[in-house]
């Protein structure tokens, strides 16, 4: 069973021309990330680059291709979690990086905190010598579209928001059974500067414990933060359910409890994975034993040999 | 239903020059939010009334008296949150606001949002008409700072973890069956510039739900974070833990699983409430039917009856 990895790439509703594009991206990013489980690398390895490929894809709301905030701006959010020593690190409302998920891994790996954030988490970038990109190489044609459509005042961006697949993450137990998570994310569209949603918080945005398993989110932020999602789901998962059981309490419980909508990838320390969501997309894609599964609407589960490229 | 509220002024080895300030910032605090829960308020305008006397309170880290990080400026962070909706605010990174925890409930109710952190903070609270303090730094936290910064880095990080802990935060129940918590810090001494400890993080720094109850937290920020702290105190009040049960088992759990002390103020939504921590100390106090009890040192529970 082992390894495995899950990866997601947002919930929501989109156009069909665009819900392929997005399946494609998580795809490559699941068979990347199962490329380094299978060499023996890590599961922080495995969820880092896929998250990564789908950061560098701007079919995805992170990294290139986020949507933008009220001023028209790019702030990015993202979080990485290891299971086996519950260290974390994560940063909120960074600019002007291009893998705002390595920028999280790094907060982890060299500093004494958890989270660092805007100016404090550039000048850390700055320090670790990460280079700053050009805020106009992050922002698509379509981010700048849809943020023009949403200045008007009857715009809806909550609803709105849903018209592009939202935050990307990965979750992946590699053969030595440590698991890990990741999720990135530009946000919510027209957001307010300096708003930070449940991506960058532990527990929200991602949970990750050898002795559980792991959980990456996506969805309606404020709702996903008000029930702290991710730890939700673990904790079903402790009282004995299975992924996919503790994802569907934890989804129900935030669409009654918080009127949220959202999905997850869930992997506990057996293998034993699960993508749900209780929007009417995910795009989501697992590679496990060889296959590479994937699917868009409820009940999808597309079965291909890993390997295969399209 | 009876009326009950319980701060703390943050877990760590508190030194005996702060002890009698802190006993004494706590018992103020406690009988401004008891105030307001019996003159009907609710559990929120409770623990913003409790946390803002602390905040103002230049003998704790939070608004006046913060610590300050690497580059000598201070930066606050800040939640509350409304057990009864599970509605949410927070600021992180705010600078020059006496009191956070009044922008952070100004967050839960002016926006769409949960959390603003650091510049957008900021123009938020422009925006609503926050005053701007720059008074925030006190002479002590100065020279403290200031004779931290000629250790070498070694002996800072010991200092850090020993000294560095004095979180605020207070939880409530009033009469209506609400509860919410409140939680506001200045971090840790000479944290990296933008750090963002538990306090203003869901679930980390504070919970609050009226199907279980309310926890705030302190401690060392990073510990609280990977074992969501809060959070997982009211999992096990949620499996039928008294409040005294879940603070012990969750605290004792972030001791084995990361090498992390702290403490926790609890209540649960029938009114059972206990102050936890694993800290040399935590300044806290209570009142539950107008009596007051309060503590610094483990074990220690002083009782002051109405008069």
């Amino acid at each position: 069973m082992l390894p495995v990895v899950v990866v997601h790439g947002g919930a929501g509703h989109i156009p069909k021309e665009r819900a392929e594009l997005s399946t494609i991206g998580v795809k490559e990013a699941a068979r990347t990330g199962y490329a380094i489980l299978q060499k023996g690398g890590s599961a922080m390895d495995a969820v880092v680059e896929a998250v990564t490929s789908m950061e560098n894809n701007p079919r995805f709301n992170a990294g290139r291709g986020s949507v933008l905030n009220m001023k028209g701006e790019i702030e990015m959010d993202a979080i990485v979690m290891d299971g086996k020593s519950l260290a974390s690190g994560a940063v909120s409302a960074v600019r002007s990086v291009a893998n705002p998920v390595q920028l999280a891994r790094l907060v982890m790996e060299k500093t004494n905190h958890l989270c660092l954030t805007a100016e404090g988490a550039s000048k850390f970038a700055r320090s670790m010598g990460v280079p700053e990109v050009p805020e106009e190489s992050l922002i698509t044609d379509y981010a700048k579209m849809r943020w023009k459509k949403n200045l008007d005042p009857d715009a809806n961006p909550v609803e709105c928001q849903m018209g592009k697949m939202g935050t990307v993450g990965a979750v992946a137990v590699d053969i030595d059974g440590n698991i890990a998570c990741a999720t990135s994310t530009g946000g919510m569209i027209n957001k307010m500067e300096g708003r930070v949603g449940d991506t960058p918080c532990v527990g929200c945005g991602g949970y990750a414990d050898n002795k559980i398993g792991a959980v990456s989110p996506t969805g309606h932020g404020e709702a996903i933060m008000k029930v702290t999602l991710s730890r939700l789901v673990l904790f079903h998962m402790e009282q004995g359910k299975t992924p996919e059981e503790a994802s569907d309490l934890a989804l129900a419980y935030m669409k009654e409890r918080v009127e949220g909508l959202g999905g997850v990838v869930v992997v506990d320390p057996k293998g034993t994975w699960a993508a749900r969501f209780s929007s009417l997309q995910m795009s989501w894609a697992a590679a496990q034993q060889g296959e590479l599964h994937f699917g868009l609407y409820h009940g999808e589960d597309f079965v291909e040999p890993v390997q295969e490229h399209t | 239903m009876k009326t009950v509220i319980v701060v703390h002024g943050g877990a760590w080895a508190i030194p005996d020059e702060l002890a009698e300030a802190s006993v004494a910032g706590v018992k103020n605090a406690v009988r401004a939010g008891d105030t307001v829960l019996k003159n009907g308020g609710s559990a929120l305008d409770a623990v913003e009334k409790a946390v803002r006397s602390l905040e103002d309170d230049p003998t704790f880290d939070a608004g006046h008296g913060a610590v300050l990080n690497i580059d000598g400026e201070v930066e606050l962070d800040s939640i509350i949150m409304d057990g009864e909706t599970l509605a949410a605010g927070a600021v992180a990174c705010v600078r020059n606001i006496a009191n956070p925890v009044s922008l952070a409930r100004a967050v839960m109710e002016k926006t769409d949002h949960v959390m603003l952190t650091d510049r957008g903070a900021s123009m938020f609270a422009e925006r609503i008409g926050t005053p701007v303090a720059h008074d925030l730094v006190t002479e002590p936290e100065r020279k403290e700072w200031e004779h931290c910064k000629s250790y070498h880095a070694g002996v800072k990080m010991l200092f850090n973890t020993q000294w560095g802990h004095d979180t605020v935060g207070a939880v409530a129940l009033d009469s209506f069956g609400n509860v919410a918590c409140a939680t506001s810090t200045g971090g840790i001494r000479n944290k990296m510039v933008g750090r963002v400890g538990d306090s203003p993080i869901i679930g980390s720094g504070g919970y609050a739900d009226n199907r279980s109850g309310a926890v705030s937290c302190t401690g060392h920020g990073e510990s609280i974070l990977k074992v969501t702290l809060a959070r997982l105190i009211l999992f096990h009040m949620e499996q039928g833990d008294s409040s005294t049960a879940a603070a012990a088992a969750s605290l004792q759990y972030m001791c084995e699983r990361v090498k992390g002390c702290g403490g926790a103020v609890v209540l649960s939504s029938s009114g059972d409430w206990a102050a936890s921590f694993t800290t040399p100390r935590m300044a806290w106090a209570s009142i539950k039917e107008d009596v007051l009890h309060y503590g610094l040192n483990p074990k220690e529970e002083f009782t002051e009856m109405p008069k």
